[in-house]
């Protein structure tokens, strides 16, 4: 790694040397990214910018199933394929050491603080390696047809009976769906544990690492407040029957085709898909659906909020003019407001620039709401956590509660307890 | 006869060298040079994001073989789901190829249709087989419930979720066994046929001592190739049900991609990768040793 | 081509019952059998807000096909699998005829070796060896190049496509080829003019096969291409994004990508049938 770190680097010095003047002849950059209507609204920004400082923007789209791999290895192999690539919180430990740091691009001041955390993006040097391209969360959406806003469930128990009056009403055939299964348990799963003060390593909310290891990795899955979450989904599958019986194994995919069809009265998913439940081209409830807070468990009283972000990243290994551009290019999307008031109208993603978000607030409500109870939220959530082996604790976590869940009601403590030790071990 | 005593040996071997020049360069540039990589790296502490390369000797395998879950669950699976899945595609095909080895009106339709699987990327028939079988939406539950009978949660269920994926392999590999067996069958000498019916044979008969021995050397060659090939099947399961429910529809190859795709351990992946190989190496060859002798028979 | 006549499966059925049935369980069977790539058209066919409950309501349109066709890659993508796919056919072909050939007229030890190899190679399962792939296309600089898709997939082939072959040289009497040996033949000639041509209607079958399945294929191409050079596949695994999938415009690319497929089987079907024997 080191020899070719530094072979890199001296390959890079000998271009600079050789090609002196050259310096300013890089009249182009290639994006790599993934086709999606946020970095579409994106990259248009870098398109006018390139437009007017005639650099030719490349993109150079990947497919979301090998995203990772291929980016990683393409990152670890500098390749100089890419000078700006999409990076996400997810991944943000895991590609830290292969990023230029962009503690220099200045508009990243006006970035949110709490998404752009150390403990998510910073290197080993503690340097801030992304710039923001939109924050990305889910929210608790409903059926505003069915569910006046006095009434919508404000706790886990409410969404219960809620979900049963609208069924027996025949109003709608299921209270809620969302996805389920390995990748998609945020739109479940996660949610309501962290809505009962419950989380996949202890302590909960907790995401620093050196926290987490003293700590031994420690999973909560054997936690009261994991197993009545088990319990919940499993009574609301099986004995309230407000959830459809195949949920466990539904993805984002399908849970969101079951609410844009109208047979379920509730669910969580990203904002950015307002647009797409409100497009009577899409769906067949536009027009029909409003957004919220979540419902709360029996452990926590108080609301909470989760928000991360989506970005952009460069590869260290490219030459450094091409840094200087890229970052150029990045600074002057971040305060492109035309272009970033287009990226929240098409998507439905609070933009990177937070000195905008009052004055979309102040026009479209919805924003207004994800300001108030997302944005502005002093209980924020992280969604994901930032170490290597994260992927592999997700699917040990997901593996043990979706087998819980379409096992025996009686089992669950048992499946979680056996459950356990594979996810602290998934973590070392 | 200047020809047969021109000293054939050096000849000889260049002529077989030549042969297999193209195919052999070719398969060490793109498949034996990959392979040897993974490899190598199954060796070390290889994560994809951090290569360190450290050497690590045997500590991935053991990793891998004293996994519970690998052992109990994974192995399990993928050999039962190689079973049933050649076993299951042969008595279609061969059943289809029967149906079709004998002149009839539209013909040629049918054989078309039966080549059906084979047109479509087997990701996006994984994909529809996926929607056809969910509970809400699927096809598959709403002709049930149209029949009054209770549609099922497909993909939760351990053995409901087994038989959709199975279901699908079958689909996809039917055509393969149905064209070999058929083109075998339109192989085989009349004459036996023509002495059995004069004879007045049962149609059980001539099928089970005529029809099944003389296709079993053609029989054996499509289960050792497929068999090979089931083992190591994964978009299908990737996509159908993921490993899942929990991990209880996990094969071999799934548990190998989430560990270098997933977790991003190259070198764990590659060793699990490796292991896989080498039983369906040793299994090949007990099944291998059985063509052998059934086509010296 | 002489049909065998075989025993009929509804022996005691009185004859018109019989036809009666017979057409009736090949219809079920056909229908059955086609039933996922209808439904997949169906789909293709539906709206975007009916492309999951294909079956609720009756409304059609071709509003995904009008949407995918405004993908500025989508041609070039459609030339490049065609392109893909049939060099591919033709070249593992040409390497795969003649390695398939030495395996089954000679025996001895390189013979054994090769074979040996080539089994080994076919158990190697594809995914511990997609990602090392990647890295040597990098390194040699035909990443994202014809070159560097090409010639992978005319690897993959090589096992499988030998081992066939083997298979249909054996069903050869080799004693033509020994006349012409010693008629004053070279080696290659008795190989090209007189084996190859007893072989072709194998070789057409295999170029069927090849072709469906190159053009089918998702995890090379995922792997081996960028921008410059995408496949069909690729423009399909590219409606898969973080967000979801977009299942109507996948389902309009794989029924457009349907169609070649279903030209060749067509029209290949009968040299696939006349070729397979093993």
């Amino acid at each position: 790694m080191m020899r070719m770190v530094r072979r890199t680097l001296v390959a890079g010095a000998a271009v600079l040397l050789a090609a002196g003047a050259a310096q300013a002849q890089v009249k182009e950059l290639r994006i790599g990214y993934q086709p999606s209507p946020i970095q579409d609204a994106s990259i248009a920004m870098f398109e006018s910018w390139g437009a007017k400082n005639g650099v030719k923007i490349t993109k150079v789209p990947n497919s979301y199933g090998v995203y990772v791999e291929k980016m990683t290895a393409s990152l670890t192999s500098n390749s100089d394929q890419y000078d700006v690539i999409w990076h996400n919180d997810d991944w943000g430990q895991t590609w830290a050491h292969l990023l230029e740091p962009t503690d220099d691009v200045a508009a990243n001041k006006f970035a949110d603080k709490w998404s752009m955390a150390p403990v998510v993006f910073a290197n080993a040097q503690g340097q801030n390696t992304v710039v923001p391209m939109g924050q990305t969360f889910s929210v608790f959406f409903y059926r505003s047809d069915l569910v006046k806003p006095e009434e919508v469930p404000k706790t886990l128990a409410e969404l219960v009976e809620t979900s049963k009056k609208l069924q027996a009403a025949n109003k709608v055939k299921f209270g809620y769906v969302g996805g389920m299964s390995m990748n998609h348990s945020w739109f479940s799963w996660f949610w309501s544990m962290w809505a009962n003060n419950c989380d996949v390593l202890a302590p909960p909310y907790e995401r620093d690492n050196k926290k987490l290891a003293a700590n031994g990795w420690k999973s909560m899955l054997t936690e009261p407040c994991m197993k009545e979450t088990v319990e919940y989904w499993w009574d609301a599958i099986n004995t309230h029957k407000i959830s459809p019986r195949g949920m466990p194994a539904y993805d984002r995919n399908e849970a969101n085709a079951v609410f844009m069809s109208g047979d379920a009265a509730f669910t969580v998913a990203d904002s950015l898909w307002w647009g797409t439940f409100n497009d009577p081209a899409k769906s067949k409830i536009a027009g029909k659906v409003a957004a919220t807070r979540f419902p709360l468990g029996p452990n926590r009283a108080k609301p909470f909020a989760w928000d991360d972000i989506w970005g952009w990243a460069i590869p260290k290994s490219i030459a450094p003019e091409r840094k200087k551009l890229a970052k150029e290019m990045l600074a002057a999307m971040m305060v492109d407001e035309e272009g970033q008031t287009k990226l929240w109208k098409a998507t439905g993603a609070p933009p990177p620039n937070t000195t905008f978000w009052p004055k979309i607030a102040a026009a479209d409500p919805f924003m207004k709401l994800l300001k108030e109870s997302v944005l502005d939220s002093p209980y924020k959530v992280r969604g994901a956590y930032y170490f290597a082996n994260w992927p592999a604790v997700h699917k040990a976590f997901n593996d043990t509660v979706t087998k819980a869940v379409t096992g025996k009601r009686e089992d669950i403590a048992k499946v979680l307890a056996e459950g356990a030790p594979s996810v602290s071990k998934a973590a070392q | 006869m200047a020809v047969a005593r021109r000293p054939m040996f050096g000849e000889q071997q260049r002529f077989m060298l030549f042969l297999i020049a193209p195919a052999a360069l070719l398969l060490l540039l793109f498949q034996v040079l990959p392979i040897a990589i993974g490899a190598n790296a199954s060796f070390r502490d290889w994560a994809l994001y951090n290569p360190k390369k450290v050497w690590v000797g045997l500590a991935h395998y053991e990793a891998v073989i004293t996994d519970p879950a690998f052992l109990e669950v994974v192995l399990p699976n993928t050999f039962l789901f190689m079973v049933i899945s050649v076993l299951g595609a042969l008595v279609v095909g061969l059943g289809l190829a029967l149906l079709l080895n004998r002149p009839f009106r539209g013909q040629k339709i049918v054989q078309t249709v039966l080549m059906v699987p084979l047109m479509v990327a087997p990701v996006i028939a994984a994909i529809m087989m996926r929607w056809m079988f969910n509970d809400q939406f699927g096809i598959v539950n709403a002709v049930l419930e149209g029949l009054g009978m209770e549609g099922q949660p497909w993909l939760v269920q351990r053995w409901t979720a087994f038989g959709v994926i199975l279901l699908t392999d079958i689909w996809l590999w039917t055509p393969w066994f149905t064209l070999l067996l058929l083109a075998g069958l339109q192989s085989l000498p009349r004459e036996p046929f023509e002495a059995a019916e004069i004879d007045g044979t049962s149609t059980w008969r001539v099928f089970s001592h005529l029809t099944l021995p003389m296709l079993q050397p053609v029989i054996v060659v499509c289960v050792v190739i497929r068999a090979i090939d089931a083992f190591r099947t994964f978009d299908i399961v990737w996509t159908l049900t993921g490993g899942g429910p929990g991990r209880s529809t996990e094969l071999f190859s799934l548990y190998a991609y989430v560990l270098a795709f997933l977790n991003l351990d190259l070198g764990r992946g590659s060793a699990a990768a490796i292991v896989g190989g080498l039983i369906i190496l040793v299994v090949g060859i007990v099944m291998y040793r059985l063509v052998d002798r059934v086509t010296k028979s | 081509m002489a049909m065998v006549r075989q025993p009929l499966l509804f022996a005691r059925v009185p004859p018109v019952g019989r036809r009666l049935l017979f057409g009736l369980a090949l219809s079920v069977i056909c229908f059955l059998f086609a039933f996922p790539v209808l439904w997949l058209i169906l789909t293709s066919l539906r709206p975007e807000s009916g492309v999951y409950y294909v079956h609720r309501g009756t409304d059609f349109t071709l509003a995904s096909f009008a949407e995918v066709l405004h993908e500025e890659r989508l041609v070039q993508a459609f030339v490049n699998s065609a392109l893909i796919s049939t060099l591919a056919t033709v070249f593992s072909l040409l390497v795969t005829v003649s390695s398939g050939y030495m395996l089954s007229r000679f025996q001895g030890p390189a013979s054994r070796t090769w074979f040996g190899t080539i089994y080994v190679f076919r158990c190697v399962p594809y995914i511990s060896w997609v990602l090392p792939l990647y890295f040597v296309a990098q390194s040699w600089g035909i990443y994202d190049t014809y070159i560097g898709l090409l010639l992978p997939h005319i690897a993959v082939h090589i096992c499988f496509f030998s081992w066939l072959m083997k298979g249909f040289f054996d069903g050869i009497d080799p004693s033509m080829e020994h006349a012409a040996l010693i008629d004053g033949c070279t080696r290659w000639g008795a190989f090209i003019r007189v084996a190859l041509p007893s072989a072709i209607p194998a070789i057409a079958a295999l170029a069927v096969l090849c072709w469906l399945f190159t053009w089918n294929e998702f995890l090379f191409a995922l792997i081996l291409t960028g921008n410059k050079v995408p496949m069909i596949t690729v423009v399909m695994a590219q409606f898969v994004t973080e967000m979801g999938l977009r299942w109507n415009l996948m389902a309009a690319t794989a029924v457009m990508a349907l169609v070649p497929a279903f030209l060749l089987a067509l029209f290949g079907q009968k040299y696939v049938i006349r070729g397979l024997r093993l």
